[in-house]
């Protein structure tokens, strides 16, 4: 897909260090990232565990701190952009309250937001019908699947309206048909919204099915090895995973991979 | 089928006990009639227990073994549900300010456990001495043994809460006080009340504990007034049982106010 408006988020140089927990060595999670991502756009960050593909989503959620570098989202620090409740983050888990009904959950942020009632119950209603959850509104998350949980988390995420969604490996702890569903459903669902949506996953087929670019890091250091671009046509459906340019894309991206 | 059955051997166990525990009682109380040695059986037969409630003979005072009792028991649990209430408050508060601030919690979390293990007849002399009122020493002892579960459980309920809630919370920029009002309260409020049930009968057991310490009334000064003959020992009894089944109704009320003050139900509950 072609995208020809505007750059949302803009990293120059950045570097994420940690102290090591038990040596005190210090871990160079992240090392000079440049990225850019355009407003509308679907990336994933892929990569084996340790290559810091979270740590970048985190450090651009401003749930983590970078050692130097800049993270400029439409000319803001992560720190304000938050503080302007434009980030939908989306967990691995679904982080769902169990003392509120999935209404609740998902009107949650927007008490927070001080967003009026009324406009609340409509917004609910909205994001439970995209996530296809419209008859659960008044379950309680123990009485879900954990597929519902999930959905859950994404319609708490897009019912305030942010700007860009960040998630984090929501799809990971599901099963294939599960995960299979809910991608054909986020597709949909970003086909709606045009939202920004970074995506972090180690899956190189879902990064493939999902993302119009795919930034691929590789560990020890955290760095990006390539950034390819997924010229599949939209829209995708399950038949695209079956296609010979799906499986040549998955061993692309397979083939950048450094040092693993 | 076979929760059915389960409930069912449930119900059995709960019998057998039952039943044993009457014919132990009944064995006892036989051997001890027939080795008197006070005008009074120091343990009566069961119906005897039950008889003297029921009884409109004076005691003492011209007032029956139950209307001392109950009299009594007014005084005690007074003390104690204020004691009780202060426990209460003073516990959440502590766990509020733990949680808060580590080093606070670094500091008094060994305190709270001293002051825990002191037994009650070796601190309710200290307090009475600080206090120099009965009254106050008994409610405040009460308060003492209620503040320490409350705050123990409602931090370990405010631990509970998994880093992603929190940056839940950060990712839509709640503030401080929205961070405690949508999350940390309400994730704390099942553990807050398992603190609620298992204090609520030790406040009652320290009030009376602390009532045989001296005059004043209470069920606790009747207990020993009662046990040194100077009173029916059915009014001895009488207490034995109904500071049990307080005690035990003070647990079911806990968890019927958590009931009503939760609108929510938990997995698995």
């Amino acid at each position: 897909m072609q995208h020809n408006s505007e750059t949302e988020i803009k990293i120059l140089g950045l570097c994420v260090d940690f102290p090591d927990k038990n040596s005190g060595d210090i871990i160079h999670a992240l090392t000079n990232i440049d990225l850019e991502i355009k407003e509308g756009e679907f990336v994933s960050l892929v990569g084996p565990s340790g290559c810091g593909k979270t740590t970048l989503l985190r450090a651009i959620a401003d749930l983590q701190e970078p050692t130097s570098g800049i993270i400029s989202v439409k000319g803001m620090r992560p720190h304000e952009v938050r503080i302007r409740q434009k980030y939908g983050f989306v967990f691995q888990s679904p982080v769902l309250y169990d003392w509120r009904t999935v209404r609740r959950n998902i009107c949650m942020p927007m008490e927070v937001m001080g967003i009026p009632k009324k406009e609340r119950s409509k917004r609910i209603d909205e994001t439970l019908e995209m996530v296809g959850l419209t008859d659960f509104g008044k379950k309680y998350p123990h009485q879900l699947s954990g597929g519902m949980q999930q959905r859950v988390g994404i319609a708490r995420a897009l019912a305030y309206e942010p700007e860009i969604l960040l998630m984090d490996e929501p799809f990971s702890a599901l099963d294939e048909f599960t995960k299979e569903k809910l991608h054909l459903d986020l597709l949909n669902i970003w086909k709606k919204t045009n939202k920004t949506i970074l995506f972090v996953t180690h899956n190189i087929q879902e990064a493939v099915f999902l993302s119009d670019r795919i930034v691929v890091l590789s560990p020890h250091p955290g760095r990006v090895s390539a950034v390819v671009d997924v010229d599949i046509p939209r829209p995708r459906g399950l038949e695209s995973r079956d296609g010979d340019d799906f499986n040549h894309m998955v061993s692309k991206v397979r083939h950048s991979f450094e040092g693993v | 089928m076979t929760i059915n059955r389960k409930k069912a051997s449930e119900r059995l166990v709960t019998l057998v006990w039952g039943l044993g525990l009457i014919g132990l009682w009944e064995i006892g109380a036989t051997v001890v009639e027939n080795t008197k040695r006070s005008p009074q059986n120091v343990l009566p037969h069961l119906y005897q227990i039950i008889q003297s409630v029921f009884s409109t003979a004076m005691v003492s005072n011209k007032q029956t073994a139950l209307q001392i009792v109950l009299s009594n028991a007014g005084l005690t649990l007074y003390r104690a549900g204020i004691g009780f209430l202060i426990g209460i408050a003073v516990g959440f508060l502590l766990a509020l300010l733990m949680q808060r601030f580590v080093p606070i919690e670094k500091i008094a979390f060994p305190y709270l456990m001293m002051i825990q293990m002191i037994p009650i007849l070796g601190m309710a002399p200290i307090v009475l001495a600080i206090t120099k009122d009965i009254d106050k020493s008994r409610i405040v002892i009460a308060a003492i043994l209620t503040f320490y579960p409350v705050a123990t459980n409602t931090l370990a309920g405010f631990k509970s809460v998994e880093k992603e809630k929190y940056e839940l919370m950060h990712s839509i920029a709640a503030t401080d006080r929205q961070l405690y009002t949508k999350l940390l309260i309400p994730a704390c409020i099942p553990y807050f009340f398992t603190g609620l049930k298992i204090s609520a009968p030790m406040a009652i057991t320290a009030s009376i504990l602390v009532d045989t310490l001296q005059g004043g009334g209470g069920l606790g000064c009747m207990l020993s007034q009662s046990l040194k003959h100077a009173m029916s020992i059915y009014v001895f009894w009488q207490i034995v049982f109904l500071s049990a089944i307080v005690g035990i109704l003070s647990y079911q009320l806990m968890a019927l106010i958590e009931k009503i003050v939760s609108p929510y139900e938990r997995a698995g509950a």
